[in-house]
């Protein structure tokens, strides 16, 4: 037979952050620049990459 | 014991570029503040992006090959790395050099 799930969507979308938190995912990956760059330190190993390149272009541009 | 609670693979390897990648963010994010201030501190920021390409070479050269989501994402992160190590090394370049026409002036 088939089975059917009944699982509210904020359930699922809660559950969705979690595992992206834990895998360090970034769901926020489209943000347009500028807006994420002024936010403090960044957690994940990914975004704290991201953030040095930000630093660095701007300082080229000096 | 080989429990593995987070269900990642516990490979030492991604390990040690994570831990690489920690200091060479801590290092140059230092050098960019002193660099960023324009205080005239130059010769301590060329130290800091010094101390932060080391490291950066070093998570570089872990290897991250194996399948998977997570060893995507430490080849996305060596990406990361390599392309900052271009930037860094650009940037240490210039300050030297600015530096060097400044003592040759006196």
């Amino acid at each position: 037979g088939t089975t059917t799930l009944n699982v509210p969507t904020d359930q699922v979308d809660h559950l969705m952050h979690q595992v992206a938190d834990e895998a360090g995912l970034e769901l926020n990956m489209e943000l347009p620049q500028g807006q994420t760059s002024t936010i403090g330190t960044p957690s994940t190993a990914s975004e704290q990459q991201d953030e040095l390149s930000q630093r660095l272009a701007q300082l080229r541009q000096m | 014991s080989s429990d593995n609670m987070s269900g990642e693979t516990g490979d030492p390897a991604l390990t040690r570029q994570r831990a690489y990648q920690k200091k060479a963010f801590e290092f140059i994010s230092r050098a960019l503040k002193i660099d960023e201030e324009n205080s005239g501190q130059k010769q301590q920021a060329i130290d800091l992006y010094k101390k932060g390409i080391a490291e950066l070479e070093k998570g570089i050269a872990v290897e991250c090959r194996g399948h998977g989501e997570e060893y995507d994402r430490a080849r996305k992160l060596r990406e990361k790395m390599l392309t900052n190590l271009g930037m860094a090394r650009d940037r240490l370049d210039l300050l030297e050099t600015v530096l060097a026409s400044c003592s040759d002036d006196t």
